[in-house]
């Protein structure tokens, strides 16, 4: 890498001189580009911040401004008063809490299973579990809405958060991860004669706290978001999620004007939870990502 | 592996538990997942309009007649279907390579050692962790016709186009500036899907251009952590070696770090064609498939067929042609990576973990 | 053995008081029973797609009047997405007992069977006869007309006298129309801008004495030639640069061009008067009605709204009575002034153009106005028809009113 080049070996002069310069440029250039990408990345969020403080002629004559002139909170007002954000943020918590904890427990259960328990078609059912990550999510809707309807879960939060439950996904973490815990730690509990459960859940799962935390962020982070799957599995406005509630939002009524510092004051609070878990586990998030791949 | 456990009353005790600790997942999957792709399944071969259940005496067998009409009967399903097909074949066209390439981009420059690399990491990252819902009506925003991007435009003197409203192909856009403006006969007058040559050969619409910056923009952070992850792998010993031999970057770059990523590059690649095949959520917050149906795209036809038009069997059967569509494309690169040392197949397993998770990106 | 009896004991004493319950609500539901016509309690729901907060009161309030009168309770859901609740209530066997229903989608429904015909309906002699025909498909009707609309033009009056037009200089014929739009396009304003949509373009088919289908019914005649020459003379207008589609100017509808001051007229309906006294107070306009076509003929297209009931429902007397209710002549009056829709009773035609004088053209169109035919899936069609008029401006009507018209022929023939 060209950072390092400055300490590598002795050379003739020339060369060290031309390397040196050579050396700035590239590093002119990376800070350049990383700069102007940077901007790229954050300007939409910062725009979208202050546009939610802006009134609305102030935003349609003015969608560039950094200042909002007049500061004004009439959009989230008007979202506590016109809308039911109050009860989409509630039933978004309630989904994903849900979701978040009961996920985190079974999967970690079956990736436990697989990965130390022996027993016959554990195989079978590892192969099963890899096949059903390949089914891609957005052809399931219509099979889904038909299954919860006939379950009759349709517009009750069962239907919104069952079919949630397990992620074929974490269980391939979890799994992965206990194997890589050594055995020896299980061996001496049992023979104490310790309980399976026991081991599991007093042993082994205190040593996976990383793989948990992975599970809990991809979990939060995933149902907190999802949206087609409520579109299908409610229709009541008293069960509207977030994601739900300001797509609906989003898409207005003739007449009702643009209405964007609404909607983004709307699209600005709804973030705020996951940016939250993202800057409390920003280390981990990182390694989450490359984790998946190393294995 | 268990050796060690091989003692008959515990195996017993193992199976039980073993079972038990599966349950809840196997009955889940196969509650949401096996089940409802054998109702779908049915209700695709059957005229079930909506009324009642698909299981009753309101649905009746058609055999394979939704399919026919998808794909071989002329008429206004199929007209849409071939449409949502061009669109989204040019949404997957565009995005996974440009997604790829700025990710690889993004990877190779905080990978490098400079001063707030974390802040650099974060912000490229930070847009993948935010929802559809909120990107795209941020989106809706800055687009808007009197909207900030056109007004950026404005201060060098541009007149943006109307963005979300404005239905011409890009390719056509382009050939009209070198005075083509209506298509020759051989291509307008023959159709495939019900979509004229010429406009199978459209290009994006400026509309589906903007999904297409918004992909760009919402996958690459991800990606660029998964690139990062193998750039940190490469061995820092070759690339100096490399340096005493004279190679400058770009050919150390590219005959070095591109050889020595290249699983990770077909990984984001599969990932990237699984996750633009699904586009959906931006579609229904953004433009419901408007203008001119240039951003219908097959998951958005197919919701839509179902629940909008009662065409039930019609939207099954869309699903799964699109189910056939994505194995298709991941059967098509596991083959052009096949061959390859077994490293890369424990890893292409490893990061299929993403696709339940990222995939809908 | 101790705890075993106690608990019999407990149980015992729980039966004895269950019972006691009951036999009290039972007589109580007698004696309420004998007083009233209705079962007491039924709740009724009614899922309506709200144009705003106004209309959301005004239903809401009527229907507390009715719960009030009845003792039963009307509960009314606002649907977000209407077209696709009332999809999924269906498909989910637990629809809502009343609903809005359009009439472009009152076939598909009727003839999947999830509607229950109100030929019976007490007030049903009550309403315009071709509102009611728009809701009748095979002979029986499935939805009691509420209100209707239709569309007219919509006139910026401070643009009309900076043009120095006239009274007279009302548009009468097509000729005056293009040339008065010419004269309107000045000052960065395009003279007339409307929705790309069958349903403000199609008034020209109108006009020019097409339609979609020929009398029987039985045959689509998008691409006839009075359609192509009606649609050659929005195209001569939109290439002379004096009309614009609003996808064009980058506004969602026409009422928020006008608003914005994209354009000096455009076509709309009576809705339009909501949004300018909310978005655009400032801007004056004045209502006008459409030109005739080259032969003299009048033309404009009407949407219908109507109260559907679900064949699921289970109060179907209930839900008739309350229908009944919300399309009296009193409650329809009350929309009106809350709202601005045009009653479907005849005996309300007076008072509204009492109440809203400067709307007349509004209502002079219903004397020669039309409906959507009422053929199933034919949704679909005028979804696809609305797609590709946004391409209007680059493309030949004639390819644009052949696709349609295949698409529509096939939809005739399955119905």
């Amino acid at each position: 890498m060209s950072a390092s080049t400055g300490v590598s070996g002795p050379r003739s002069l020339p060369t060290t001189a031309q390397s040196e310069r050579r050396q700035r440029i590239a590093r002119t250039l990376t800070y350049s580009f990383l700069i102007a990408v940077a901007i790229v990345y954050i300007f939409p969020f910062v725009i979208a911040v202050v546009t939610s403080f802006k009134t609305e002629p102030n935003a349609t004559a003015d969608p560039l401004g950094l200042w909002p002139s007049p500061v004004s909170t009439t959009a989230f007002h008007d979202l506590y008063t016109g809308q039911d954000f109050l009860r989409w943020v509630k039933n978004s918590v309630i989904v994903t809490l849900s979701v978040t904890f009961l996920r985190v427990f079974l999967d970690s259960l079956a990736g436990y299973a697989l990965a130390r328990l022996q027993f016959r078609g554990r195989g079978l059912v590892f192969a099963a579990i890899v096949a059903v990550m390949a089914v891609p999510g957005v052809v399931l809707l219509i099979p889904k809405f038909l299954m919860i309807r006939q379950l009759g879960m349709y517009d009750h939060y069962s239907g919104m958060i069952v079919p949630l439950l397990v992620d074929a996904a974490g269980v391939f973490i979890m799994k992965n991860f206990f194997e890589s815990i050594p055995v020896s730690v299980e061996e001496s509990a049992r023979i104490d004669g310790a309980s399976i459960f026991r081991i599991y859940w007093s042993i082994v799962l205190p040593m996976a706290r990383p793989a948990l935390v992975t599970i809990f962020i991809l979990s939060f982070q995933g149902s907190w978001n999802e949206l087609a799957h409520f579109i299908i599995s409610a229709q009541s406005s008293s069960l509207n999620t977030l994601t739900k509630g300001v797509a609906q939002l989003a898409s207005g009524q003739l007449g009702s004007g643009n209405r964007y510092p609404l909607k983004l004051a709307a699209s600005c609070l709804m973030t705020i939870p996951v940016a939250a878990l993202f800057f409390i586990f920003q280390r981990r998030i990182m390694n989450v990502q490359s984790g998946a791949l190393k294995e | 592996m268990l050796k060690r456990f091989r003692e008959p009353g515990i195996r017993g005790h193992e199976a039980a538990a073993g079972w038990l600790f599966l349950l809840p997942v196997i009955v889940i999957l196969g509650v949401f997942l096996i089940l409802p792709i054998l109702m779908a399944a049915w209700v695709s071969i059957s005229d079930w309009n909506g009324n009642g259940s698909p299981l009753g005496a309101h649905a009746h067998y058609v055999g394979l007649a939704n399919y026919r009409h998808l794909l071989t009967e002329p008429g206004l399903d199929q007209n849409n279907f071939g449409t949502s097909l061009r669109n989204n074949l040019y949404y997957v066209i565009f995005v996974v390579p440009i997604q790829t390439v700025v990710a690889l981009f993004l990877a190779v420059l905080v990978n490098r050692r400079v001063k707030f690399v974390g802040f650099f990491r974060t912000a490229f990252y930070f847009p993948s962790v935010t929802s559809s819902v909120a990107i795209t009506v941020l989106f809706l925003f800055l687009f808007d016709p009197t909207g900030a991007i056109n007004k950026l435009l404005s201060f060098v003197g541009l007149n943006g186009p109307a963005w979300f409203y404005d239905p011409d192909g890009l390719f056509h856009i382009i050939i009209k500036h070198f005075g083509v403006h209506n298509p020759p006969s051989g291509l307008a007058n023959h159709f495939f899907l019900g979509v004229s040559y010429w406009d199978w050969l459209a290009g994006p619409s400026v509309a589906m251009s903007v999904f297409i910056v918004m992909a760009v923009f919402t996958t690459s952070g991800t990606f660029m952590l998964l690139f990062l992850a193998a750039l940190q792998n490469i061995d820092d010993s070759i690339n100096e070696a490399a340096e005493l031999d004279g190679a400058s970057e770009w050919r150390k770059f590219r005959h070095i770090t591109v050889p020595m990523i290249r699983p990770t590059i077909f990984t984001i690649v599969t990932l990237g064609l699984i996750g633009t095949w699904q586009i959906f959520d931006q579609i229904y917050v953004g433009t419901k498939g408007s203008p001119l149906n240039t951003t219908l795209t097959p998951a958005f036809l197919s919701f839509n067929a179902s629940f909008n038009s009662n065409e039930w069997g019609v939207g099954a059967a869309l699903a799964f042609i699109l189910f056939a569509i994505i194995v298709f494309f991941t059967i098509i690169t596991r083959i052009v990576t096949r061959d390859r040392d077994t490293v890369r197949k424990r890893r292409f397993r490893g990061a299929l973990a993403f696709v339940g998770i990222r995939g809908d990106r | 053995m101790n705890a075993q009896r106690t608990t019999h004991g407990v149980r015992w004493q729980l039966a004895l008081a269950a019972v006691a319950v009951a036999a009290l609500a039972l007589t109580a539901g007698v004696a309420l029973a004998g007083q009233q016509t209705h079962k007491a309690g039924v709740t009724v729901t009614a899922l309506i797609g709200s144009s705003g907060p106004a209309e959301t009161y005004a239903v809401n309030n009527a229907a507390r009047a009715w719960s009030k009168q009845t003792g039963n309770t009307a509960k009314v859901i606002v649907a977000s997405d209407l077209g696709q609740q009332l999809a999924q209530g269906f498909a989910s066997g637990n629809p809502a007992d009343i609903f809005y229903l359009g009439n472009d989608q009152v076939a598909t429904y009727a003839k999947s069977g999830v509607l229950a015909p109100l030929d019976n309906l007490k007030n049903v002699n009550s309403f315009y006869p071709s509102l009611k025909a728009a809701y009748t498909y095979k002979g029986h009707l499935y939805a009691a007309p509420k209100d209707f609309s239709t569309l007219a033009l919509v006139i910026n009056t401070a643009s009309w006298n900076g043009a120095k037009l006239k009274n007279a200089d009302l548009p009468k014929t097509w000729k005056q129309l293009a040339s008065v739009a010419k004269k309107l396009t000045r000052n960065g304003q395009v003279g007339l801008c409307t929705n790309p949509e069958f349903h403000r373009l199609g008034v020209f088919m109108l006009q020019n004495g097409g339609w979609l289908v020929s009398k029987n019914g039985k045959t689509a005649t998008v691409n006839s030639k009075a359609n192509i020459a009606a649609f050659n003379f929005v195209k001569s207008m939109i290439k002379n640069g004096s009309m614009k589609l609003t996808n064009q100017i980058g506004a969602g509808w026409g009422g928020e061009g006008f608003g914005k001051k994209e354009c000096a007229m455009t076509i709309e309906g009576n809705w339009i008067s909501g949004a300018m006294q909310h978005d655009y107070p400032t801007v004056g306009w004045r209502v006008a009605e459409l030109p005739a076509g080259p032969s003299g003929i009048k033309g404009t297209l009407q949407y219908d709204g109507g109260w559907g009931l679900a064949a699921a429902s289970k109060n179907k007397a209930e839900a008739m009575a309350l229908i009944t209710y919300l399309t009296q002549t009193k409650v329809q009056m009350g929309n009106a002034k809350a709202f601005g829709v045009m009653p479907s009773v005849k005996a309300d035609r007076k008072p509204w153009s009492t109440l809203y004088p400067k709307f007349a053209p509004f209502l002079a169109g219903a004397d020669y106005s039309k409906s959507i035919p009422t053929v199933p899936n034919i949704a679909t069609v005028l979804g696809d028809f609305n797609q590709q008029l946004q391409g209007l401006p680059n493309t030949d009507p004639k390819t644009i009113l052949n696709r349609i018209q295949s698409e529509l022929q096939s939809v005739l023939n399955q119905a």
